[in-house]
């Protein structure tokens, strides 16, 4: 398929332009241990004292960790350095040659950039749900592993639609970075699954900012909680952000007056 | 005029930007984050012309006259305030794929090509991203690389090349499908005068080989001459001129300028023209275009010179003589 074509062509241009800079390589390394070892502690220092939070036992939640990196991986990966690209394009106006070319503008924003390294998450976060899954001696059917999927899907398009929303947010207010540092910092919130926050901090974490279903309900999947209800939600927020997030984009782009020459 | 002979065609375009506007300072940087005060600018206000296809048209006016605003409503960027534009038959805002994949823009200042990658890379992903044959892309590849010179150029990272010969390379990117139309916003902005030139015949080749339809903006005068046969000259966001750029000249620069480098520069010039500058060993002198050739021979007869130089009144001052005129003819 096409698209699929488009995407392998960005990234390869995304890799090549990496592979320049090597030093990169190293310092995500230290990042993505310094990430594993915060989490790790933080899980140990908790299973001192009690047995299970919120009715999440260690080893769940050491599969809540994997789905953390994983799903922060991808937004590391694609979808964050993407549309910080798209923030700064607007803003220098180099935005122009990507809305020349004959192709779906919200798709190439969207892939154009990438950052390699976050890959090291993702495989870390898979490692991470391997040696969980081990440890809690739980063997996944088909079924649950077709609902972990679309349950991870919905999440990426959950957030991805965030993101999007949030960078569109550039054609009116051309700065909007910090919004940007709001979500990183509430996507540490996912550290944890929502449901041991209380309610009102649930229903933010929720709705205002999609933490809960891009890594707690994918994560559910994992450990065998995931209710039907709660992945059909999934799914039928996803459809909505994307539609909603693509007319917002489409006003947004309207408003694109380029950085003049 | 037939719809059909036309590439672009303009018809009161108009595109008003709202800005923020405050003094200067921390304490109004402040104030304005709670208050803000805007004000609308006329970038382009209600400019009408049309360009046949595979004319070539030098689009002149100082910066910020709207030149650039206007070559980005017409590939499709800035949506028009109000106003239409037709480029090939197409709104350009509607941004369709068949519209865009037959035009180009290019702009001096700015660049395409990824920094870090060698050029033929960014090369395969415009391809992929125009949809062009593989046969037909390597076809145009060899044309421009012997037509540009860029021979070992392509598999250089962007960022070691020299601004001369980035601009080649963007120049080849933004041509690869084989534009119908294209929109030059200074192409040639910094670069030395061999490559302007280099750039000049290439452009000239193009549409010559393909029968492309150009609209050139540049501040250096030999650009449009070499190019172009017909100017539109805008300023403040209006035409002020729209014709040959002979009958522009004749009209708003019936002059030319006459460098004399000689040892005493004090000496009377009143007899020979009117006096521009006079600094150490030179006079500018201008002088009426019928009178050139016979003041040339005089001061040559007439005084000791070391050298003499004759040349057309620069673009720039053309273009300050078209703005002083009145400003007849507009609503």
């Amino acid at each position: 398929m096409r698209y699929f074509k488009l995407i392998r062509l960005y990234f390869r241009i995304g890799v090549l332009n990496e592979l320049e800079y090597r030093a990169n390589f190293f310092v995500q390394i230290f990042q993505t241990v310094l990430g594993l070892l915060t989490a790790l502690g933080g899980l140990a220092v908790i299973f001192e004292h009690t047995g299970d939070l919120g009715g999440w036992r260690s080893d769940e939640l050491l599969a809540l960790v994997g789905v953390y990196f994983l799903v922060g991986g991808l937004i590391g990966f694609v979808i964050q350095p993407s549309m910080q690209r798209l923030m700064m394009d607007v803003r220098t106006g180099t935005l122009d040659f990507m809305l020349t070319k004959p192709e779906d503008a919200q798709f190439i924003a969207s892939i154009r950039q990438v950052e390699m390294w976050k890959l090291v998450d993702i495989a870390l976060g898979v490692g991470l749900l391997v040696v969980a899954l081990a440890r809690l001696g739980r063997v996944m059917d088909v079924a649950q592993v077709l609902g972990f999927g679309v349950a991870l899907l919905a999440g990426a398009a959950i957030v991805y639609s965030f993101w999007l929303m949030l960078a569109t947010l550039v054609f009116w207010f051309v700065r909007v970075d910090n919004i940007l540092v709001i979500f990183q910092t509430m996507y540490e919130a996912g550290r944890w699954p929502v449901t041991i926050y209380p309610g009102w901090m649930q229903v933010m974490l929720t709705f205002l900012v999609p933490v809960a279903f891009a890594v707690t309900v994918p994560s559910q999947a994992v450990v065998g909680r995931l209710t039907l209800q709660t992945l059909l939600g999934a799914l039928g927020v996803a459809a909505l952000m994307l539609f909603v997030s693509r007319r917002f984009w489409r006003i947004g782009i309207r408003h694109y007056s380029g950085a003049s020459a | 005029m037939s719809a059909s002979k036309s590439a672009v065609v303009i018809q009161n375009l108009r595109k008003t930007y709202q800005v923020h506007e405050r003094e200067a300072g921390l304490g109004a940087a402040l104030r304005s984050l709670v208050s803000r005060k805007s004000r609308d600018v006329k970038a382009v206000d209600s400019i009408s012309f049309s360009v046949d296809m595979g004319e070539m048209v030098g689009f002149l006016g100082p910066n910020g006259a709207g030149k650039t605003t206007t070559l980005k409503m017409l590939s499709g960027l800035l949506y028009p305030t109000s106003g239409e534009a037709r480029v090939l038959g197409y709104v350009p805002s509607r941004r369709e794929r068949a519209f865009l994949s037959q035009m180009t823009l290019v702009m001096g200042q700015r660049n395409q090509l990824v920094w870090d990658i060698p050029a033929i890379d960014s090369f395969e992903l415009n391809r992929e991203v125009y949809r062009v044959p593989v046969a037909q892309y390597k076809q145009t590849l060899d044309e421009l690389v012997e037509l540009l010179d860029l021979g070992k150029l392509l598999t250089k990272p962007v960022r070691n090349l020299s601004l001369g010969e980035r601009m080649k390379c963007e120049i080849a990117g933004a041509l690869l499908h084989r534009p119908r139309v294209l929109f030059l916003d200074e192409p040639t902005i910094g670069l030395d005068v061999t490559m302007q030139r280099r750039i000049r015949l290439f452009v000239a080749e193009y549409n010559r080989r393909y029968g492309a339809t150009v609209l050139l903006t540049s501040h250096y005068m030999a650009d449009v001459e070499a190019l172009c046969k017909r100017v539109v000259v805008i300023h403040h966001g209006s035409i002020l001129f729209d014709g040959d750029l002979t009958a522009l000249v004749e009209r708003f620069s019936p002059h030319k300028t006459i460098h004399v480098k000689l040892a005493d520069e004090n000496q009377d010039f009143g007899a020979y023209g009117e006096v521009i500058s006079r600094e150490e060993g030179q006079v500018v002198l201008r002088v009426p275009k019928a009178d050139t050739a016979r003041v040339t021979g005089q001061l040559l007869a007439n005084m000791e010179i070391h050298d003499l130089t004759v040349e057309d009144t620069p673009i720039d001052e053309v273009i300050e003589q078209v703005f002083a005129q009145p400003k007849e003819g507009r609503a």
